[in-house]
Order: C-alpha cells, then structure tokens, then sequence
C-alpha cells in the first residue's frame, strides 16, 4: 500500500539510477532519471539509497492520495506542490499523513520534478531495474506513465524523520535566465566535422526545440560543415554527410540527423546510421533534464578526464553527508 | 578498409567506442563479436556493458573503477588475444523464423505511404527490379536461401540487423527518403546490406518484403521462449526464413496469441570464420537461386 494515482500529470514514471544496464545486447537503452543529481538527492532526503526507485515528473507533475503515512521529499523542478492545499518546499523531507492528497501543478522553473518516498517505489524489478521504458512497455507501473487509479506500492519501513535538509552548496545550481552552458566531450566523430564547423558548434546558441523526450532533446541552430571523411565515404555509408554504417550509440551523444543535431537521452535508440559529433557527459545531464522549451544551450568542451572529475563531484554530494548538520543520524525513529 | 590499429573514440565520460574498420565487410562485425565475447568472459573491471555493430564496439564503463586509458589497454589486450579473424569461433544458435514474402500487411503500410508521403511501386517488385530478379518471387527465393547473421540486436528491443551469409543471395536497396511514419510490427525490411525484422511499430526506412507472425522479444515471459530470457536472438546468432503462406501464417499466429506456439532454435554449433571464408570463397556469386 502506498499512494492513489488521482491525476498522472504530463508524464509521470517510476525510475531508478542508474537505470537498466548491461541490455544494450537485447536493444535496451538505459532509461532512468535524467537529473539524476536531483533524483539522487531526493533519496537521500528521505534516508534511501541514492539509487532507490522514486517518481520523475516532466513538465506538469501528478496529483496522488496518500493511503498510509509516508515519509517524501521532492527536489528539481518547482511544481508549486501542496500537501492538503497548503504549499510543500522543495529540497526537504516532509511527513504526508494517510488520506492527504500531494498535488502538482505545472513546472515554474526548471522542468522536471522529482518524488522520493522513504523506502521506495516497490514494483517488480524488470532486468534487475524498476526504472520505465515505455517504448519496450516495462519496468514502472505496467511499463508506462502513471494512470489515474493505479497504485504506487511502496516498501515498509520503519518512520524517518520529516524535515531532513541539505547543507548549502550540494544541489545543482538554479537555472539562470534561459541559457545553459553544457559541458561536451569531443567524439566519437568529431573528425567528420570541419574546423569551421566545430567552432560554430561552440560559438552558436543552440534552441531547446519543443520536440524533445527522453528518447532525445531535439535543438535548432545553425547548419553543420564537413570534412571529406563524411563526404567521400564508401557508398554503404549513405548519402548525406551526417549517415554512416549503423553503429552503437553513446548516451548522450549529440546525434546529427541531417543537419539537425539531437542529444540521445535515457530511453534512446541503442544504434543508427548517423554520427555523433560530441557527447553530453554524464555530468552535465542535470541540466538537460531541467531545461524547457526555447531556452538556449551553449556547449562547452571539456576533457573525458575533466568531465569524469565532475561526474565523481556530483556522486560525493548525492550521500548522506550531504545532509544539514545534527540530521545526519535522524533517519530512523 | 580494414584499420592497422582499431580505434579509440570517446564517447562522453562512460563510452567509448572502439572502431576496427570504416566499412561493412563482415570481417569487421566478427571482430566486435569477437571482443564482445572476450570481455564478458573476462569480466573485464570496470566494463558495464558492450554495444556491438558492423565495424565497431561501444564499450560502456565506469571511470571510478577503470580510467580511460587503463581500458584502452585492456580492450587492446583482449583485442590482439583474438588473434587472425579466421581464427575465431563464436557461439552461434541458428533460428527458423516463418515468414510470408508479399503479405496483405506490408503491402498495405507501402500503399499507405505511397498515397500520404511518396508515390512508389510496390517494395517486393523494387527490391527484386533494382537487383537484376526477375520477380519478387525469385526475391523470396533467395532471400530465403541463404542463413543471415545477426550483426546485433539493437536499436529498440528484440531487434536483428542481419547480413546474407551466402554471397549468392545479397541483395541491396536504397532506404526510404523521406522515412516512413509508421512500420507494420513483424515487417521484415531490407535496406543497404541489411535484413531487419521490426519489433515496434514505429517509423522506419528499410524496403518492406514480407512478414512474420512471430514476436522477437517479449517481456511478460507469454511464450515458453521468453521464460529465461527476454529477446529471442543474440548478436552471432543466424536466422533462416522459412516461407510460409497465408494459412500457415493465420494458423502460427493463433498458436502466439494462445500462448502455445514453440520457437525452433538449435544450440549446438559454434561459427568458425575459416571454414566460413573458405566456403564462401568456393562459390560463384554471380549464381542466384
């Protein structure tokens, strides 16, 4: 027993971090949180594993009735959530009695929100991850979005304590004014692209299209060059410059499909006949998962061993130490 | 071309993709597999996952347990222990999957597009046309000749990329510009080099010439296949069709929905290169079926 689907919201999915690994060999993407610097920290608010099953909400969040006491805590994106009417803050553990009802509006900043119940999301796990892909309908609830009516099971535990917050300085930064500056790494085809090119890649503002998911952010900007490699290939390459013979893809590769380059997100497709030019390191997907719609991206290039660095940065803030000072131990009544 | 060297690329902070050639010659695909195999039966640490195709391998790890170039060591390791690519020997199970060459379906998904999107012929009749087949009969004919590797299984779940093993049935056609919108689940598709079978029923570009009644992945464990594991091929598997027409194909796709129907995929061969080559290289490609 857990919560009661009244409203799904826009899209509303049970995952888990790091997500489904190890099935690319079956054409299975990951999937998982997108900022999972959030997810993460929503965990750990209400004393789980930072990896632990927990709710994403994009864009406009769910409306869901407790059926029992609960423990929660939400973090990313500001759905101006209520608990029984009365305002919710983010970035806290807070006590959700049974027969309260947890209503989420729209995302005012940022876009995607995230929901941790103390103990997890218990639904079955599918290829060792609760996390949902909806396009191979599994994992989550019945392998899709929330649905009015559907139960959300969590796993018993023993109360925590309510009011757990974090130390300054441990959360992602808040979004400012509609640019982001997104770290990438160069590759695996950045010689397919010519110098002028890849500096227009990394001069240009590039617009976060509205046709965007989880399988890819879609962006619009100025068109790309080539170099002879993409030009002048073995005719089983293809015909345009941007396809090449079908090969795995990268998550978080920037995928340029003609001329327009798509981030492979989460759930993307495992393989195709286009190149990736850079990818968005893990490090820096947070972002992505809190930007909306025309806002702007400007990338900036990174080293594999800087980005790494950052990546493990990220990891040392999303633990318990990241909790504000005395409430460290607090976790079990 | 076939690389002195294969390549190192980085694919972002946890990917690399390792790269044995810039071609599809099918040598290439069998040193993917070949490593593939390798690292999962070294448990390579660190290593999380590989994602193999026609010329390459992406290498999926975690930088707290292995640095990047600590990998690229290993990976070069694993890679010269292979040795000739004549040498290798791969697991490989061999699967006859039913299928009817020009069904009502796909006819109806090219018709549909043809009418919303592109005029063209019928895909069957193209596809044997721009190969020199005199029908699409012979089409079915030689497609259906030949065992087709499966290169990998990727791109949405369940999904084979297949090339003809016998030189005397490739065939080869130009993908759909613009793609299709939607593609009937089952259609096999052939486009460049590659036979596909889709498993969603999603967009697509491959040349659609037949269907099969049977699911390739199935994750609630229906079928008596899909009780211990969730896709039925794996890369360097085979798949042999088996022409089937439309009674058989009704009677097969009951026994799917009724949870009855049994899978045939023989297990006791593993696929050598050498005698491979060797019998390859004994025909005369110019002959079709």
């Amino acid at each position: 027993m857990g919560f009661t689907v009244i409203k799904g919201g826009l899209e509303t999915t049970v995952q888990d971090y790091p997500g489904r690994k190890g099935a690319f060999g079956m054409g299975f993407p990951p999937s998982g949180p997108i900022d999972h610097w959030s997810f993460r920290l929503a965990n750990v608010l209400v004393g789980n594993p930072p990896g632990a099953a927990a709710l994403e909400c994009a864009f406009i969040g769910p409306v869901l009735r407790a059926d029992r006491d609960a423990v929660i805590a939400l973090t990313g994106a500001d759905m101006k959530a209520t608990l029984d009417g009365a305002p919710v803050p983010l970035w806290e553990s807070i006590a959700v009695h049974a027969g309260q009802t947890l209503a989420l509006g729209s995302a005012v900043t940022g876009a995607r929100t995230y929901i941790a119940f103390a103990g997890g999301i218990e639904v079955a796990p599918f290829l060792e991850s609760r996390a949902t892909f909806v396009i191979g309908a599994c994992g989550g609830l019945e392998g899709a979005a929330l649905k009015e009516g559907q139960s959300i099971p969590l796993r018993d535990v023993g109360a925590t304590a309510p009011s757990r917050r974090l130390r300054d300085g441990v959360r992602p930064p808040s979004p400012a004014g509609g640019v982001w500056e997104i770290e990438v790494v160069a590759g695996p085809n950045d010689d397919w692209i010519d110098e002028a090119g890849k500096r227009r890649f990394l001069t240009s503002d590039w617009r976060l299209s509205s046709k965007s998911n989880r399988v890819g952010f879609r962006l619009d900007g100025p068109d790309w060059t080539f170099t002879a490699k993409a030009t002048d290939k073995a005719p089983e390459n293809g015909e345009h410059p941007s396809n090449v013979i079908d090969h795995g893809y990268p998550i978080g590769a920037i995928n340029l499909c003609g001329q327009t380059p798509i981030i492979l997100m989460v759930d993307t497709l495992t393989l195709g006949g286009f190149i990736n030019p850079y990818t968005v390191p893990t490090c820096a997907w947070w972002k992505l998962g809190q930007s909306r719609p025309n806002e702007i991206y400007r990338f900036r290039e990174v080293t594999v061993a800087a980005a790494q660095a950052e990546r493990r940065r990220i990891a040392t803030l999303c633990t318990e130490d990241s909790l504000a000072p005395g409430e460290q131990d607090g976790g079990r009544a | 071309m076939i690389f002195d060297e294969p390549r190192f690329l980085p694919g972002g902070d946890t990917f690399v993709l390792v790269q044995f050639g810039d071609d599809a010659r099918i040598d290439l695909n069998f040193m993917a597999l070949g490593l593939t195999a390798a690292l999962r039966e070294d448990r390579t640490k660190g290593v999380i996952d590989t994602n193999p195709s026609y010329n390459s391998v992406v290498v999926e790890y975690d930088p707290d347990l292995i640095g990047a170039d600590d990998l690229e060591r290993e990976l070069r390791r694993l890679i010269e222990g292979l040795g000739p690519v004549e040498d290798l020997e791969l697991e490989s199970r061999l699967a006859y999957l039913p299928v009817m060459y020009r069904d009502p379906w796909t006819k109806a998904c090219v018709e549909d597009y043809a009418e919303r999107i592109a005029p063209r012929e019928g895909d069957p009749e193209f596809v044997a046309r721009i190969n020199g087949l005199e029908d699409a009969a012979q089409l079915a004919r030689v497609h259906s000749g030949t065992e087709h590797w499966v290169v990998a299984v990727c791109s949405t779940p369940g999904l084979p990329l297949m090339v003809a093993l016998d030189p005397r049935c490739a065939i080869t056609s130009p993908k759909y510009n613009p793609p299709r919108t939607w593609t009937t689940l089952g259609a096999i598709g052939v486009g460049g080099l590659s036979t596909s079978i889709y498993t969603t029923p999603g967009p697509g570009g491959y040349n659609l010439i037949g269907r099969t009644p049977v699911p390739l992945w199935d994750t609630q464990a229906r079928l008596p296949a899909y009780r211990d594991r969730v896709v039925l091929l794996d890369a360097a598997d085979r798949v042999k069709f088996v022409p089937v027409e439309r009674e058989e194909f009704d009677y097969i796709e009951s026994r799917v929905a009724d949870g009855t129907y049994t899978f045939n995929v023989t297990g006791y061969q593993r696929f050598s290169v050498r005698a491979y080559k060797a019998w390859a290289a004994s025909l005369d490609a110019s002959e079709r079926f």
